[in-house]
């Protein structure tokens, strides 16, 4: 047992080589969850129980089951039905990278709707007053009030779930996807030395978290430099 | 659901090793916890760094990557040394529940660190300051005033870990713990019937975790029996 460092430096860059797939899949996924959240959130606080109820199933079955077992049930699962193969959606859920990018932003969809919905919660009832005094509909107050402060609220929260994201990324390697968790377990397949591999992997991984906390911190500064240091109110 | 039939027995006792790994991974999470949030409360700078480090790099690597590299990394190291001494040996490895249990319960105790980090300077000083007008020692403080304070505050936080807990020891299949989703690859082999069988071990996991927040709410409920007020 020896640590080969021409291992590392050789497999570094083709383990980077998925460094492609992997954003792909993390874009694609954040954008739609984010869009799912949105509609889950609105349905939730509509007030009508035939909106309220299947958004809190959806986001019950989605954060109480493993995302392995959702890319599972999406990926061979699916396909088991005939009405499903012959329908038009078969041409991305034919694909594990489809398959993927649906569990990942079905998944996060469902988590990222409950920051949302802690964000909107925690809006002071006294700005919402001041804007009904101030004759402001619903829609305005929602528009102008909610939205920018819950969206200031939710930001920590929200840049935990991206990372989690990312790291679910990996996950699509079971699905014979070839981001760079599956390059790495072909190279320790073939070469047998998964100290270096997964341990220099990790480090890729722990770049990318790094970055994606600094882009975070960044926005939220700026979104939060004109309130008052004391707090967010 | 006829295709489920013959199943009923190994999806059981899939779901029984689910418990066993989630019962052990929940001690070891709670104790590498613990070793973390006291690393980070002490005094020592160097406790504080290992401690950091050790939230840092669990936090931002992927748990399946954890859970290959503890697997496959024992099981290199566990081969070379046997064949110090017997060379005919080909591949030694610490079972793969073992590992999983391991891994997970490393992966979680990381943002368990944090959160009983949290509890324990969540106290309010004031409590502090009467414990000690009433003579109370530092010992008697810990038991009488942190810990029931600390455990209200925790717990909301420790129910996440867990359901963190249970819904991981499904990636634990990937390095062929026979547990429930292992279980559904098997049925799928004998009947080709995906959707049904891995809609069972989704089924599992939602009671689960149902049955993880339902406790944990009790708990708090039980918790919070005596504060005024919601908290």
């Amino acid at each position: 047992m020896n640590f080969d460092l021409e291992l590392i430096t050789g497999s570094i860059p083709r383990m980077l080589v998925g460094i492609g797939l992997t954003f792909e899949l993390m874009f694609l996924s954040a954008v739609i969850g984010l869009a799912l959240a949105i509609i889950l959130l609105l349905m939730r606080i509509s007030g009508k129980w035939y909106l309220n109820w299947p958004a809190q199933v959806f986001i019950y079955v989605f954060r109480g089951t493993p995302i392995l077992v959702q890319i599972f049930i999406i990926y061979y699962g699916l396909p088991q039905f005939d009405f499903i193969r012959e329908s038009i959606f078969w041409p991305i859920l034919r694909e594990p990278f489809g398959s993927a990018v649906l569990a990942l932003s079905l998944n996060t969809g469902a988590y990222v709707s409950e920051i949302l919905r802690g964000g909107v919660l925690g809006v002071d009832r006294g700005l919402l007053e001041a804007g009904s005094a101030l004759g402001m509909s619903a829609r305005h107050k929602f528009i102008y009030i909610t939205t920018p402060i819950a969206a200031r609220l939710a930001l920590p929260a929200y840049s935990n779930d991206v990372i989690s994201l990312m790291k679910a990324t990996s996950l699509a390697s079971t699905i014979t996807l070839m981001d760079m968790t599956g390059i790495a377990r072909t190279i320790v397949a073939q070469t047998f030395a998964p100290y270096e591999i997964f341990i220099s992997l990790a480090i890729v991984y722990m770049i990318l978290t790094y970055f994606i906390q600094k882009t975070f911190g960044r926005i939220e500064r700026r979104l939060s430099n004109y309130v008052n240091p004391e707090g967010l109110e | 659901m006829d295709a489920v039939a013959g199943w009923w027995d190994d999806y059981f006792w899939g779901s029984m090793v689910v418990l066993q790994v989630f019962f052990a991974s929940l001690v070891l999470m709670v104790v590498f916890g613990l070793i973390g949030s006291a690393a980070k409360l002490s005094d020592s700078k160097i406790a504080q760094k290992i401690a950091a480090a050790y939230t840092v790099v669990f936090r931002g690597t992927p748990e399946i990557l954890v859970i290959l590299l503890l697997y496959f990394g024992s099981a290199i190291t566990i081969t070379s040394i046997a064949q110090v001494f017997n060379p005919d040996i080909k591949f030694l490895d610490i079972p793969p529940i073992w590992a999983g249990t391991f891994a997970i319960g490393l992966i979680v105790g990381s943002y368990a660190t944090e959160t009983f980090r949290g509890a324990f300077l969540g106290v309010k000083p004031g409590s502090i300051e009467a414990a000690r007008a009433l003579g109370m020692s530092n010992f008697q403080t810990f038991i009488y005033i942190r810990v029931p304070e600390m455990w209200r505050l925790a717990l909301p936080p420790f129910g996440n870990h867990m359901l963190s807990l249970i819904k991981d020891t499904a990636l634990i299949s990937i390095i062929g713990l026979n547990e429930t989703f292992f279980v559904a690859s098997q049925a799928i082999a004998s009947t080709g019937k995906p959707f049904t069988m891995y809609i069972v071990v989704g089924c599992i996991y939602l009671a689960f975790s149902s049955i993880i927040t339902l406790s944990v709410m009790g708990m708090e409920k039980f918790g919070n029996r005596t504060t005024v007020g919601a908290r």
